[in-house]
């Protein structure tokens, strides 16, 4: 159907491009999940009114484009505070905070769908703080922020795509080079959406069928 | 004893002076790396061979710079609207990016004295008929963000008050579009528009003429305060032109006649 | 160390443009959700019908929308498909690459709400001698669009976001366009760009209280 001067060289850029959308996603997710949990924790314990300023700092991550959160965040490290970081590393700081200021939103959901008396019959068993947290919110509000969860890491995966304005050569950033060259955009933009689809859509649907299966139970 | 000790002192004090002291030319020096911001869909100043790895004009000429501070060469990419960013932030000590001298920039950064020298030429989707730079009028006309020649077409459009301009993030996205048919016609560097017309990637494209615009003298840039290194650069510019390298140079990526370099009836 | 001089009156002095950007911002964003409102209920049709084909093609839709990123789609809308010799203007690819995400992720939120509303009430409408279309239209409907208004709201702040990927194809007159010409003139990246943030912080925050009043009128009983 396609007739392509696309070379193993270039499927192998392509693949580097692959490689780097997804070390950028992992790092994100991971450190943005932890503080992402610690942010929800602090939210939820501290009320409203004393984690008002905690909220308003996460909720800027949500209220303005990812892109211009990175061509900031870029200028102000660099330009202004002078430090010598990689673009990557602006990337990663930059997409970890962002996950986890929805993360924050995930994990406050879940522990506010915990009902309040489970947890003040595990208090009047004796529990800790810490050993309600652990043994009684923790499993609970996991079944209900998992699915989200997931789709956010998704969500993550592909909102990576606009770290090329930090000059990191993503799989989108790649497929625009390799375009350049080429001059084959619909063939090389197919593979590319291929690439996205072929990884999100599979745990999209785990994420879906988990949350049918814990809602019915 | 004591004396040795007092000279070991102040020994050590200037030292760490000179290091405090350092500017930009002994930091790149010392660390042995220069890191260039070079455009990379801009043949033939800068484009990528079938491997992927950056060739071009500047390309060269950053290496022929690393080799004159006898360090080795960093090409680092930079599109068009982000030479400056990547610059500020640390990330690359000069910009050998076709970068055009305006005052505007020069109020951030620190041009040295014309590295380069275009001309604007007229690219058109032969479907069009436009055959010069008044037929664009009432056309659909477009160039890369934030260039000299874009400002001075959106200009232009503006005075015609017909037609449409649309800038591309890049120069790539604008011979597409171009040979999409989605844009009628472009203005850009007259290299530019022949490198890319030859490399006949795209097809129904052809340079229809010059584009009535000054002369689009380009420089190498780094931080405005880095007297020193601009300094070394202004001469190797110089040196280049003086020792046949910049013809050479013209010679293997461009052809034809070498752009002269001094602006008539001015000093600098 | 700290040597960089902010030049704020450089910035603002262009103020005037980038809030006309955010007019153009804003009408994306709005056209793109009620189009986008329109496809995702045809979307849900679709997938409720029994025509396999009508099904297909809806999961395809909605899949694709939620499992690539948006700036491949918009990018797709400019450049993938004037492979075809079809062209669309810089605003109108970015209403159609927005579009398309939306009436995805929306047919998912709509799928969600329809499952919350009992069969029952259906039968309830067809037994007072509603057509079945009619049952849709007048109770599954609003109850829908009632258990998907937050989620609504959650879109409609994405859209205007995602106007900020219309660079790409050549948008320059909506507020991330405006600021990104203003910078490449000035080169005062970190003051144009912290303005534009400002504005788009102000939007969306319009945006979610004019949501929180709407709903607490429109949704009192």
């Amino acid at each position: 159907m396609f007739e392509t001067s696309l070379t193993a060289a270039d499927f192998l850029f392509l693949a580097k491009g692959a490689g780097m959308t997804i070390i950028v996603t992992a790092i994100s997710v991971v450190i943005g999940t932890i503080l992402g949990i610690l942010f929800g924790v602090i939210r939820v314990q501290l009320g409203a009114i004393l984690s008002a300023p905690l909220t308003f700092f996460l909720d800027i991550f949500r209220s303005v484009p990812l892109l211009i959160q990175l061509v900031l965040a870029n200028a102000f490290l660099g330009m202004v505070l002078k430090l010598q970081l990689s673009g990557f590393f602006v990337a990663c700081m930059v997409l970890s905070l962002y996950t986890s200021a929805y993360c924050a939103e995930i994990v406050r959901g879940g522990i506010d769908a915990v009902p309040a008396t489970t947890r003040r019959a595990a208090r009047s068993l004796g529990m800790t703080w810490v050993q309600d947290m652990r043994h009684i919110v923790m499993p609970l509000a996991t079944r209900v922020a998992l699915p989200s969860w997931i789709g956010l890491a998704l969500g993550v995966m592909k909102d990576s795509a606009l770290v090329y304005v930090v000059q990191v050569t993503e799989l989108l950033k790649s497929t625009q080079i390799l375009i350049t060259r080429l001059q084959e955009p619909l063939f090389l933009l197919l593979i590319c959406g291929a690439f996205y689809f072929i990884i999100s859509f599979p745990l999209a649907r785990f994420g879906g069928y988990l949350e049918k299966r814990w809602s019915n139970d | 004893m004591k004396k040795s000790a007092l000279t070991a002192g102040v020994i050590a004090a200037a030292c760490i002076a000179g290091a405090a002291h350092a500017d930009k030319l002994d930091d790149i020096i010392g660390s042995g790396k220069l890191r260039c911001a070079v455009v990379l869909d801009f043949p033939p100043m800068g484009m990528r061979d079938d491997k992927n790895e950056p060739i071009g004009f500047d390309v060269d000429y950053c290496n022929d710079l690393a080799a004159a501070l006898g360090v080795t060469a960093e090409i680092v990419e930079t599109p068009f609207p982000e030479r400056i960013p990547a610059l500020m932030s640390g990330r690359v000590d000069v910009g050998v990016a076709s970068t055009s001298d305006t005052l505007e920039r020069a109020k951030t950064v620190g041009f040295t004295v014309p590295y380069f020298a275009f001309e604007m030429a007229v690219t058109a989707n032969n479907e069009t008929g436009i055959a010069s730079y008044e037929d664009m009028k009432g056309h659909t006309v477009g160039a890369v963000a934030g260039t000299y020649e874009a400002i001075a077409l959106e200009a232009q459009v503006n005075e015609w008050g017909d037609g449409t301009f649309r800038p591309y993030q890049t120069q790539a996205d604008v011979f597409l579009a171009l040979s999409q048919g989605q844009l009628d016609a472009t203005v850009s560097t007259s290299t530019v528009a022949q490198a890319t017309v030859n490399s006949g990637n795209f097809d129904g494209i052809s340079v229809v003429g010059k584009a009535p615009f000054d002369t689009d003298y380009v420089a190498l840039f780094t931080n405005r305060n880095e007297y020193g290194l601009l300094n070394y650069l202004d001469l190797f510019v110089n040196q280049q032109v003086r020792t046949g390298r910049y013809a050479e140079l013209y010679e293997k990526w461009v052809g034809g006649d070498l752009p002269s370099l001094v602006v008539p009836d001015v000093y600098r | 160390m700290f040597d960089y001089t902010f030049q704020w009156n450089q910035a603002l002095a262009r103020l005037p443009r980038m809030l006309d950007g955010a007019v153009v911002t804003l009408e994306v964003a709005v056209l793109s959700m009620l189009i986008g409102i329109v496809f995702a209920m045809i979307l849900t049709l679709m997938r409720l019908s029994d025509s396999r084909p009508l099904k297909a093609i809806a999961a395809t839709w909605i899949e694709i929308a939620r499992n690539t990123p948006a700036l491949l789609q918009i990018y797709m809308a400019h450049f993938g498909v004037a492979s075809f010799g079809i062209h669309f203007s810089p605003f109108t690819s970015l209403l159609i690459g927005i579009t398309f995400n939306n009436a995805g992720y929306l047919a998912e939120n709509f799928r969600g709400a329809l499952k919350a509303i009992p069969d029952t009430q259906a039968r309830a409408g067809r037994s007072l001698g509603m057509s079945s279309l009619q049952s849709f239209r007048y109770i599954i409907v609003p109850q829908m669009l009632r258990i998907s208004f937050l989620p609504m709201t959650n879109q409609m702040v994405w859209a205007v976001l995602m106007t900020s990927l219309g660079v790409t194809v050549g948008m320059n007159t909506d507020l991330y366009g405006v600021t990104q010409d203003l910078n490449a003139l000035t080169f005062r990246t970190f003051e144009l760009f912290a303005i534009a943030a400002v504005i788009f912080y102000i939007i969306t925050k319009i945006i979610t209280l004019g949501a929180r009043l709407i709903a607490s009128r429109l949704f009192r009983y």
